[in-house]
């Protein structure tokens, strides 16, 4: 029973409850046998009661009872230990097959979530996202091992019971089971209506966590208005909307319960007339009686709890469905392309005429009401954190053109929004170009392999992302290999993060995010360049890089960055004109498009251009500085302009 | 929201001491009546329980063995008659139990919430706010729990036991003899498999919360994953984990599984007993056939009573460290406090003096020493310098959300300590780097400033402070849900309210901690002015950072490890070309770096 023996996203249908029946493969026999073990417990159940029906009908009125009792006594045991035993099998058998199948649900949807589109995560809220793989999965698990055997349980309990009976007299079975289908109906009606009510609880709970939360964040607007007299009553009005739907719940569970008690004494009392009378008219024995009381017993009380259930399993089949449209989602095909060399790319970069524009999923099924209306808010929410304000179908790229040569650095220059970050995008095939041509060494970007190309190109994001755990392998996460201290060591020096990483306690040990230790933004960017230096790609991509560094390390990076250039075709992205000078090709974006393309000297030259412009604004804000501060030295002031641009 | 999950349980280990059990029943005696009724209603219940089954034995004993039909008929009446009683008894007690439980919920959660109003700043910093949430949210539930439905199941486990006990003493006491011995290893051992149990199900919480973490973040950083091409390692990585957790989980599964046989295998022994000692004592006439009928059902059905038992008994450390991690937030006692006979005063008008103050939060790391600093009424104080030099700390004690360690803050010459908290906190009006907003409608937001103020006066205060115009263009205008923490507005516009707000709140002392983040030119203008207009004629002290306001001020103070490094007026700074000099030159470069986008946009048209 290997759990990876066949691919989850097979199991997709449009019918949840098919779906949900395909995901069990590989435990369809374990889940079966589970179930017969549950008969058998209930068969020996029932045998206790013929058992008892024996030994009153002819155990006792012997004479010499002695020996007989004794094996009696040891028939209840035994039947008890089969009862018990089956019981137990039963369960484990059912765990077995839920959290087996969770698990495979679990690292499933891992691994299918890390290998979606980047179009798919740019449009989907981390939350959204992360509701499928936790309490949808959970909800899973809950269906097979608690709700599905739950309602085996009750219906197994009803027909062997039933059949029991029958054995024993058919006009008691029939006569025992007219409440029956009134309490199912009356459970289903009663546990979808609890179950709305405990939604609108859950929602109260919510509410005033939020209350609190906000209260609480807000501490110093709360104290500074001195308003706590009126957020206490904020509070209470929220407080106390919470305690009458507590009330309301009670009061509904308290009406439901002892009428189906009544419901089932009714029954029962039923049963008891209708067997006393035949038991005194001597149509059946005392034993028989005795047998057919505590098999009504089994028949009658567990049935309101059936509703239950089956509410429970509806919320199962709403999660799978959610689940689903997860799971149906396609995956980046990371080996596609016929090149997959096993040499390194030189670097040779030709961008011929190349456009570009996001495009939407093809099939988004929005089918829940987890997904409506919000879910445009979501989207958008999502897009512009991530800095994407772009419409869906929308050309981003127009007709790129420029040709980056080995070992060149090619500056990006423009606006927020002018497309720089969008263009690296396209190397490491994050996006498809959708028109033009991009060649990488003499040969078309698309026919290789997205699995090389990510071994080739180094990227550093604006914002870095390091994850949770120590420095150390946050530094080495890019390599597959093992990793020698000292070259880890060599990769922090490079990025000038070693020293700051040895002063703390733990050094290279340190757990990033850990409670006392908290890497500035700066220190954080240098160890993904350790992360980037280790990785030793042939094509650099510097997304703006020292933005969120202060002023007396951006030198230090600067430095450490410039060394990283060297041999590699590397990209830079920037905002200001100092940060591009030594470029061997800069690219001045605008709106989508290339507006100016040239070396420093040559686009200097051109007293129109943009770039011109733009330096001359820079100078402008220096001399308005110097103009300031008249009363200052000028020299000072003048060394410190020659000074920006040293680099 | 990763913060809330990998927010773990902390272990603990409650001392069940009579001390706490007296104040967690004190918490509930206020509804004495209620659960008077519920302990009646469950006895009663418990009684009814055991009766019925003394009916069964009576209707083979007395109606179908003697053949004798109306006694059947009566018994059968009677059986149906306390049905009736029963079910009023079931009413009674899930309508006792379920409102005491929600109200003793909601005076834990208020008298929290309500004393957490009076704590002062230093709890706040050092109490992260999951903890304070987990303590009203799921704490108070479960004391709640453990007072109603906890003691509830309790009383109806015990009189169950003992009044099955005694039915069967009054059937046969040698056979009750039997059960008796029997019903200390059932709980026992009930109890026992529970805690294993309970043991095993934190464990997996545990897991499962580590899953979420790499859940999210690997959704969260998905893009480095990729560029990295880290796929195959991480699933390998994440394998391990779920494999861990396929094991806790099934384990912890399986042993519940188990608890059930292993409790009836137990009375299965008893019920042999019975059959054995009965069968020998039948022909002694000892027994009768209805008597041991009632026995194997009283022992039968005594699983569940004992089952319930073990689960509230199991439960009940957690629920009892809940109740003392209740307590303990309770018995915070606030640091800053109004002195017995401190001064109500209207206005705190006047000059404002720092004298000698030294502060610290942490003894060994000094924020403030010997601060001193003398500032006219009316006039504006720009607090420059990087972080870590002490700015929000002044702010902090000129609030009072701190009181100096050494030396004295004097208002209009009166040593603060000396005044009412809320006559100084209620004239002070307060804008913040990240304005916070309340959810609910702007006009509810901006009266936060001045509850009682006229609608008029609440547009008036918008209009000063310019937010009017955007509030009109506003779907619903002033009555406009904000959402909560204000994510419906953008930036500039919650800054605008929250100086809309200060202004109405007319206070004698303004205090800015200025944002950083960028906003538009146009918006950045509108609350350059709004600013000026608030502050005209008050003492106010703004965390500068942008050139604009700091220009203006009276005085700048820039700070260094919390020392006056240079104080004065903005040209007489720049004349000294020190540390003012070399921070406000670079401000200027990175704020007139904006203007090259403007530069960039014009692009397309210069080709």
């Amino acid at each position: 029973m290997n759990e990876q023996d066949f691919d989850l996203r097979e199991t997709v249908s449009n019918n949840r409850v098919v779906g949900l029946w395909r995901i069990t493969r590989g435990f369809r026999l374990v889940y079966l046998l589970a179930v017969v073990a549950l008969a058998i417990a209930t068969l020996a159940r029932t045998a206790i009661f013929y058992l008892l029906r024996y030994f009153v009908d002819d155990v006792l009125p012997m004479a010499d009872t002695g020996l007989i009792v004794l094996w009696m006594a040891l028939g209840f045991i035994v039947l008890a230990l089969v009862q018990g035993g089956f019981t137990f099998i039963s369960g484990r058998w059912a765990a077995r097959t839920a959290e087996g199948i969770s698990l495979r649900l679990r690292n499933f949807l891992y691994d299918h979530i890390q290998r979606l589109t980047f179009t798919y995560h740019d449009q989907t809220q981390t939350g959204e996202l992360l509701q499928r793989a936790t309490s949808d999965v959970d909800a899973m698990r809950l269906f097979f091992s608690e709700q599905a055997i739950g309602v085996g349980r009750i219906l197994l309990m009803l027909f062997v019971n039933w059949a029991g009976i029958y054995f024993l007299s058919p006009y008691l079975a029939w006569m025992s089971v007219i409440v029956i289908p009134i309490i199912i109906v009356a459970s289903l009606f009663f546990f979808t209506k609890v179950g709305k009510v405990f939604e609108a609880f859950q929602e109260q709970e919510a509410v005033l966590s939020n209350r609190l939360q906000e209260n609480l964040s807000g501490v110093r607007v709360v104290k500074a208005f001195a308003r706590q007299d009126y957020e206490m009553k904020r509070f209470d009005v929220e407080n106390d909307k919470k305690f009458r739907i507590g009330v309301r719940f009670a009061y509904m569970h308290g009406t439901f319960w002892p009428v189906t008690d009544l419901l089932c004494s009714a029954q029962m009392i039923f049963g008891f007339w209708l067997a006393g009378m035949m038991a005194i008219a001597g149509d059946i024995t005392v034993g028989t009686y005795m047998a057919y009381v505590g098999m009504l017993v089994l028949i009658i009380w567990p049935i309101s709890n059936l509703g239950r259930l089956i509410t429970d399993m509806s919320t199962a089949v709403v999660s799978y469905g959610r689940m689903s449209e997860v799971m149906r989602q396609e995956r980046e095909p990371l080996a596609d392309g016929v090149l997959h060399p096993e040499h390194d790319l030189r670097g040779d970069i030709v961008f011929d005429n190349v456009s570009f524009a996001y495009d939407g999923l093809p099939d988004r099924e929005v089918d829940d009401k987890t997904t409506d209306g919000k879910h445009s808010v979501g989207v958008m929410a999502e897009m512009a954190k991530q800095g994407m304000a772009y419409k869906l179908g929308e050309t981003v790229l127009h007709d790129i053109s420029f040709h980056a040569r080995p070992g060149q650095t090619i500056a990006l220059l423009g606006a927020t929004g002018s497309g720089k970050t969008t263009l690296t995008n396209l190397l490491p095939r994050f996006y498809d170009y959708t028109a033009g041509q991009i060649r990488v060494d003499g040969r078309e970007l698309r026919d290789y392999t997205r699995d090389y190309l990510r071994g080739q190109i180094g990227i550093v994001m604006q914002e870095p992302f390091l994850f949770s755990r120590t420095i150390r392998e946050n530094i080495t996460f890019g390599v597959a290999r093992e990793v020698t201290d000292e070259e880890v060591f060599a990769a922090a020096r490079a990025a000038a993060v070693h020293e700051v990483i040895l002063s703390f306690p733990k050094g290279y040990s340190t757990l990033v995010g850990e409670r006392g230790v908290t890497l500035s933004g700066g220190q954080k960017q240098r160890v993904t360049l350790a992360r980037t230096l280790l990785k030793n790609p042939r094509i650099l991509i510097l997304d703006d890089a020292t933005s969120s560094v202060d002023t007396h390390t951006e030198s230090e990076i600067r430095e450490a960055l410039r060394r990283m250039a060297e041999n590699r075709t590397t990209f830079v992205i920037a905002h200001r004109v100092q940060s591009v000078m030594t470029a061997d090709l800069i690219l001045v974006l605008a709106h989508g498009r290339v507006v100016q393309q040239g070396t420093h000297a040559e686009l200097l030259a051109d007293a129109k251009g943009i770039y011109r412009q733009v330096y001359d604004l820079q100078a402008r804000i220096e001399d308005e500085l110097v103009s300031e501060s008249a009363d200052h030295p000028v020299s000072e002031l003048a060394s410190e302009l020659v000074s920006v641009p040293a680099d | 929201m990763s913060d809330e999950i990998q927010f773990e349980e902390e272990e603990f280990n409650a001392r069940f001491d009579k001390n706490l059990f007296k104040r967690i029943f004190m918490a509930a005696a206020k509804h004495w009546y209620l659960m008077l009724g519920f302990l009646l209603a469950i006895s009663a219940a418990s009684f009814f329980d055991s009766y019925f089954t003394f009916l069964s034995k009576r209707l083979i004993d007395e109606g179908i063995l003697p053949g004798d039909m109306e006694a059947l008929q009566s018994i059968l009446m009677q059986y149906a008659f306390f049905s009736v009683v029963q079910a009023f008894m079931v009413f009674s007690f899930i309508m006792c139990a379920g409102i005491m439980g929600q109200r003793v919920q909601y005076d834990l959660r208020e008298r929290m919430f309500n004393h957490l109003q009076t704590l002062s700043f230093s709890y706040f910093d050092r109490t992260p706010v999951g903890w304070i949430m987990s303590r009203v949210t799921s704490d108070a539930t479960r004391v709640g729990e453990l007072v109603s439905w906890g003691i509830l199941d309790v009383t109806w486990g015990v009189t169950n036991i003992i009044i099955a006990l005694l039915f069967m003493a009054y059937i046969n006491w040698q056979l009750a003899f039997i059960v008796m011995l029997m019903v200390p290893v059932l709980v026992v051992v009930a109890i026992q498999f529970q805690k294993h149990i309970l043991k095993e199900y934190r464990q997996v919480r545990k897991l499962n919360s580590k899953i979420t973490g790499a859940y999210n973040e690997n959704i969260t950083g998905v893009r480095v994953v990729k560029s990295l091409r880290r796929e195959e390692k991480n699933l390998e990585e994440f394998g391990g984990l779920a494999g861990d957790m396929y094991k806790a989980g099934f384990r912890a599964a399986w042993l519940s599984a188990l608890f059930l046989p292993a409790v009836q295998l137990i009375s299965a022994f008893a019920v042999s007993a019975v059959v054995l000692v009965g069968g020998w004592q039948f022909s002694s006439d000892a027994i009768t056939i209805g008597g041991i009928q009632a026995f194997i059902s009283y022992i039968t059905f005594m699983m569940w009573p004992v089952q319930e038992l073990a689960r509230v008994f199991a439960s009940m450390q957690q629920s009892v460290a809940s109740a003392e991690r209740i307590f303990s937030l309770l018995d915070e006692v606030p640091d800053i406090q109004d002195k017995p006979d401190a001064l109500a005063v209207e206005s705190i008008r006047g000059d404002i003096v720092f004298e000698d103050v030294d502060f610290y939060y942490d003894p060994e790391k000094p924020v403030l020493q010997n601060f001193s600093l003398h500032v006219k009424q009316g006039e504006t104080i720009a607090l420059v310098g990087p972080t870590g030099a002490g700015k929000s700390t002044i702010v902090n004690l000129l609030c009072r959300f701190y009181e100096p360690r050494q030396g004295r803050v004097l208002i209009h010459g009166r040593d603060y300590t000396d005044l009412t908290l809320h006559s100084i906190q209620s004239r002070i009006g307060m804008v913040l780097q990240t304005p916070h907003l309340f959810s609910g409608t702007v006009r509810e937001n901006l009266r936060y400033g001045r509850l009682d103020a006229t609608d008029d006066e609440v547009v008036s205060a918008a209009k000063m402070a310019g937010a009017h115009e955007f509030i009109t263009v506003l779907d619903e205008g002033y009555e406009t849900e904000v959402g909560e923490g204000g994510v419906l507005l953008s930036v500039g516009q919650k800054q605008l309210l929250s100086i809309a707000r200060a202004i109405l709140a007319q206070p004698d002392l303004i205090v800015m901690d200025e944002a950083t983040s960028s906003v538009d030119t146009l918006t950045e203008a509108v609350i350059q002015q709004a600013m000026e207009r608030m502050m005209h004629g008050r003492t106010s002290f703004v965390i500068a950072h942008r050139l604009s306001t700091i220009k203006r001020a009276d005085r700048i103070i820039v700070l260094k490890e919390g020392q006056i490094d240079e104080i004065g007026t903005h040209a007489e700074l720049i004349r000294q070309g020190g540390h003012y000099y070399d921070l406000y030159t670079k401000q200027f470069r990175q704020e007139k770096s904006a203007a090259y986008d403007a530069a960039y946009e014009q692009a397309p048209l210069a080709v």
